[in-house]
């Protein structure tokens, strides 16, 4: 753990450019370059709502933002693990000629999904006045929820990228894995939508307390208890530990893989 | 305990790879491989027990046959292979120019890359802007320099990145065969820089097939063969051996 926070420390500029490198080429030669950034979510929360609003009507109020404020950082969950999955094979021709350290490659696949996070949020905050929803100051508290989930998608990565570069199958089973995770957790749903003695079940998926963070904070103008918030983070240490772990593991035999 | 004067030592190393005909790629592969109960890989040893040190301010060359092992020992010396036994000791900043331009990516800007390749090989973001003129100059890019490298020619790509690698200014430069890049201008002027770099007490290691660069650029010269050292000693000497064994092997052939 420690050469974790030693290394990513001391090649923060690094990671800092390949994120950025990943964000200017996937807007690159788009007329409308990094606004598609903050267009994207708009455009998809204009259709969202109007399909909440007018087709499909859910006895919930404000279906939209029930559903954005944990579709964002699901979003930011599913799109940090696809494109860590294939980065230390993708990066393969850079691991065989420099000696460069090989967990920049996730980690700049997270901060490359965090800055677009980021970016989404604006227009959340834009429709959150437009639908005439309140807007809690409980807003202020997102950041922790953010850290949890960044620690939590980080081990999750790293373990997936180090998987990836054994069976190349991991990136496949990846997006399976995803799309059932993505129904068995509480995103377009309630968490109280299931009985009160199957709600335990819920409470197995590690993402569920920051997930439900996100809600609380911005659609309920609500704090979680603390023992939510600590599991949140229990979770996301857990994760980051045996995913590290693994990477640390096999790190110095990708390259005879790649 | 090495000495200061020691700034590349090689300890019995050997570097060895599992050629694996079959590599189960996939979970399928893997299934059918665990059933059948029979591993056809085999060991390939690349590097075979070699130590040699190298002193500061030295200009070494390395030469021998394709798939000698040359290759694979520059990628130790680099820290890209960790070594399947024994031990290789670096003391201070290495560039290595083993192929040019890895590094880049072809979307970005000239400047962009020189940043990134910078920050690839352990450099400060700090450290590479003060450093970005004298690379831009040396390359001569002109105003290319904000394009897209991929609207470079294969030339102007190549001057880039042996710019980037020698004006980062390392303790230790390791040029795998890419002399052979720019006119004979800037062949020269890289030759050039070369010597000044040495002039400067640093260290130069030079794979190449080139023999008359061995014998003007190198004071000394390991012979690699079948992953072995052969020789090690002047440039002259190890060039003959060299001759002679690429002889032996022309006799040898039917």
């Amino acid at each position: 753990m420690t050469q974790l926070i030693r290394d990513s420390y001391r090649y923060r500029e690094l990671i800092w450019a390949l994120a950025l490198k990943e964000l200017k080429i996937r807007y690159k030669r788009s007329v409308l370059g990094f606004l598609w950034a903050l267009l994207n979510p708009a455009f998809m929360m204009l259709v969202l709502t109007m399909v909440f609003s007018t087709i499909m009507r859910f006895p919930i109020q404000h279906y939209a933002i029930f559903l954005l404020s944990v579709l964002l950082p699901w979003t930011f969950f599913s799109q940090s693990l696809s494109y860590a999955v294939e980065s230390i094979v993708s990066n393969g021709d850079l691991i065989k000629k420099v000696a460069v350290p090989k967990l920049v490659f996730p980690m700049a696949a997270v901060v490359s999904n965090i800055i677009n996070l980021l970016l989404s949020l604006i227009p959340l905050a834009l429709l959150v006045p437009i639908l005439r929803h309140p807007f809690y100051w409980t807003w202020i508290y997102l950041p922790v929820p953010l850290l949890a989930l960044a620690i939590f998608t980080l081990g999750m990565t790293f373990f997936f990228a180090a998987a990836n570069v054994y069976y190349r199958d991991v990136a496949h089973i990846l997006q399976v894995v995803l799309s059932a995770w993505f129904y068995v957790t509480p995103i377009i749903y309630p968490l109280d939508m299931l009985p009160k003695h199957y709600q335990w079940i819920l409470r197995l998926n590690p993402i569920i307390f920051v997930i439900n963070g996100f809600r609380l904070a911005v659609y309920y103008g609500q704090l979680p208890r603390l023992q939510s918030i600590a599991a949140s983070f229990v979770c996301g240490f857990v994760s980051l530990t045996i995913g590290f772990a693994i990477f640390r593991k096999y790190q110095n035999d990708f390259v005879f893989y790649v | 305990m090495p000495s200061p004067e020691t700034v590349i030592r090689l300890e019995n190393v050997t570097q060895r790879f599992r050629v694996i005909q079959e590599r189960p790629d996939t979970v399928r592969e893997l299934f059918s491989k665990m059933f059948r109960k029979r591993s056809n890989a085999h060991n390939f040893e690349a590097v075979k027990n070699v130590s040699f040190e190298v002193a500061r301010g030295e200009a070494l060359a390395i030469i021998g046959r394709n798939g000698s092992g040359k290759s694979t020992l520059l990628k130790l010396i680099a820290g890209v292979y960790r070594p399947t036994k024994g031990r290789v000791t670096v003391t201070g900043t290495l560039a290595p120019l083993i192929e040019l331009g890895a590094g880049f990516h072809h979307e970005l800007t000239g400047r962009e890359n020189i940043l990134l390749n910078g920050l690839l090989m352990g450099y400060s973001k700090r450290e590479m802007l003060e450093r970005q003129q004298r690379i831009i100059d040396f390359a001569e890019i002109g105003e290319f320099i904000d394009a897209p490298v991929k609207q470079y020619s294969n030339g102007m790509y190549m001057r880039l990145a042996f710019a980037v690698a020698i004006e980062v200014d390392p303790e230790i430069l390791v040029v795998d065969e890419i002399l052979a890049v720019g006119d004979i201008g800037f062949q020269q002027k890289c030759f050039e820089r070369l010597r000044r770099f040495r002039q400067a007490g640093k260290t130069i290691l030079l794979v190449t097939h080139a023999m008359p660069n061995v014998e003007e650029h190198c004071d000394r010269a390991l012979l690699i063969d079948h992953g072995s050292l052969m020789v090690d000693g002047s440039p002259a000497e190890a060039i003959a051996t060299y001759r002679a064994l690429l002889n032996l092997e022309v006799a040898a052939a039917p």
